[in-house]
């Protein structure tokens, strides 16, 4: 092994993989006082304790409705977009491509408290609507920044064949587009879930204390649960975004070319 | 083709619908920043300006995010610089990826679990003998220097450099190295004339969105900051959600200086960075 190889192994492991190791090490353990010689000592009832509340569950609900909601609506856009912008060249595009960024440079909390007014004359304050609209706000340029690679990387000529052939453009996404597209779909589920379960501030704001979902639970918890179930409630954060993309994955099996479920029907 | 062209235009439609939500958010933020009582003034941003919190705060908010932003990029950078051989292959890329699975306010918390007064590390410390009560080790966390939320952010944000630089180092062509090394350059030779025009429009951009998401997110400095100074995020959302209403007008005038400025220094980077490419161009065609 070079020099260089186990020297990135070393720091790799200790920026990155030695924080989720700790998180995890401490929710699995009662809380350390390694001062006091009281090292890892296995204990479920972080969990125990963590899963008996009933606030959890339903903030849980609720993230991953609004998750879900969120990472259809940024498919959609997302594919679209990527496509438009992958085919079409116009005077000024480069300027369209930094309007796209643009919602996530603004601060997203004074596009909440802009729309606050907006959303208690629609009716989408407190509801989970509400909530779905305003987290597309820091998640949709991401997306569309990741279609928009995913189909330049497709090329021109991929895109063309099956347009040439008569496919309609549905046809085209499903059995074309989507299949060479699967890390591009990962990714935004990923990104976009993480992102969701992020916001706190413009949740609270748009969800007026009504959609109470993860982050909500979490911030109070601080003050009261000691730091082993803080850790499993870290840990049970990063399962979402783990169960999504199980999902997505098991959905994506149904698109052609995939080894089980379906064939190559014609 | 034509036909194609225009149905393809369509496809923009719903992203531009989108786009009305973030400008009427922004519109409407700017109209309330203007007027208390349905009268038209320039009140609230006087008193914001007179306001000593909020020159402390934007002030505070600028230091800890520009050093957030420049230490995060320079990390990521390195890192990318370095290993990007390694970080082509998968299971390198998901272990440096790994803090991306997390919210900041959790990696923020895990923070908290290490770096505090009575975190990992001191206790380690303490058991080693090295210190020899929790209140030797140093105040990293909920700190009035804002050491806590810089921590995190660029534990948090050197992944993502990583994420956006990984792809354009990986398509500099090994030629290019090649040249430089022929024409007898060195390292720094290599980086400034053949990595550095390649990276930049991307370094700029990542700039971008980490300085502008770190200088207004309220999540991580609402978690690992003090009550003063404060940063802006947490400042305007009391004004907004404080136990009076009066303020509110405040939050508006504050997060719209705030967005003015994000959306000046963007313009001015994207100027110039046509610039450069205009001007390359021009070069290359003479």
């Amino acid at each position: 092994m070079s020099t260089k190889k186990t020297t990135f192994l070393l720091l790799a492991s200790v920026l990155f993989i030695a924080p989720a190791l700790i998180l995890v090490l401490q929710s699995l353990s009662k809380t350390w006082r390694f001062q006091a010689g009281e090292g890892f000592t296995f204990s479920l009832n972080s969990y125990q304790t963590l899963l008996s509340d009933p606030n959890l569950w339903t903030a849980t609900f609720w993230s991953f409705t609004v998750g879900s909601g969120v990472l259809i609506v940024n498919l959609i856009i997302g594919i679209l977009t990527g496509k438009a912008l992958a085919i079409l060249s116009f005077k000024g595009k480069s300027w369209v491509e930094v309007l796209l960024l643009t919602p996530i440079l603004i601060p997203v909390l004074a596009t909440a408290m802009g729309l606050h007014l907006f959303m208690i004359r629609a009716g989408l304050a407190d509801t989970a609507a509400g909530v779905m609209l305003i987290h597309l706000v820091p998640t949709i340029p991401y997306s569309i920044k990741i279609f928009h690679n995913s189909y330049n990387q497709m090329g021109r000529l991929m895109l063309e064949q099956p347009a040439i052939l008569g496919a309609s453009p549905v046809r085209q996404l499903f059995t074309v587009e989507l299949p060479l597209m699967k890390p591009a779909v990962r990714s935004v589920t990923f990104l976009t879930i993480v992102i969701s379960l992020s916001q706190y501030a413009i949740t609270a704001i748009i969800g007026g204390g009504r959609i109470i979902t993860l982050p909500m639970v979490f911030y109070p918890f601080l003050d009261t649960a000691n730091a082993s179930i803080m850790a499993a409630f870290s840990v049970w954060f990063a399962a979402l975004p783990l169960l999504m993309y199980v999902m997505v994955e098991l959905l994506m099996r149904f698109l052609p070319y995939s080894q089980t479920l379906r064939r190559n029907r014609t | 083709m034509k036909s194609l062209k225009n149905r393809t235009s369509l496809l923009l439609l719903p992203s531009m619908l989108f786009l009305l939500l973030p400008l009427y958010g922004m519109v409407a933020a700017i109209h309330q920043s203007f007027s208390v009582n349905n009268q038209w003034t320039l009140q609230n941003y006087i008193q914001l300006l007179e306001s000593e919190r909020f020159v402390a705060s934007t002030i505070f908010s600028l230091k800890t995010s520009l050093a957030a932003t420049l230490i995060s990029l320079v990390i990521g950078l390195l890192l990318t610089r370095y290993f990007y051989t390694f970080l082509e292959r998968n299971t390198p890329r998901l272990m440096v990826w790994l803090p991306m699975l997390f919210p900041h306010f959790v990696w923020g918390y895990m923070v908290i679990l290490v770096l505090s007064e009575t975190g990992v590390v001191s206790q380690m410390l303490q058991a080693a003998g090295w210190i020899s009560s929790s209140s030797e080790f140093p105040v990293w966390t909920r700190d009035s220097q804002g050491i806590g939320i810089i921590i995190t952010y660029v534990w948090k944000e050197v992944p993502f450099v990583i994420l956006m630089l990984l792809p354009v180092y990986s398509s500099i062509k090994s030629e290019y190295h090649d040249l430089v090394k022929t024409l007898g350059g060195n390292r720094w030779h290599r980086f400034k004339t053949v990595e550095w025009p390649h990276i930049l429009p991307v370094f700029i951009e990542t700039f971008l969105i980490v300085f502008s998401f770190t200088l207004a997110a309220y999540e991580v400095p609402a978690l690992l900051g003090t009550t003063f100074p404060e940063m802006l995020s947490v400042l305007s959302y009391d004004w907004f959600y404080g136990s009076s209403w009066d303020d509110r007008p405040l939050a508006f005038a504050a997060m719209v200086l705030l967005s003015l400025g994000v959306i000046l220094l963007t313009a001015a980077a994207y100027l110039f960075l046509n610039k450069k490419r205009w001007k390359a161009m021009r070069g290359r065609s003479t």
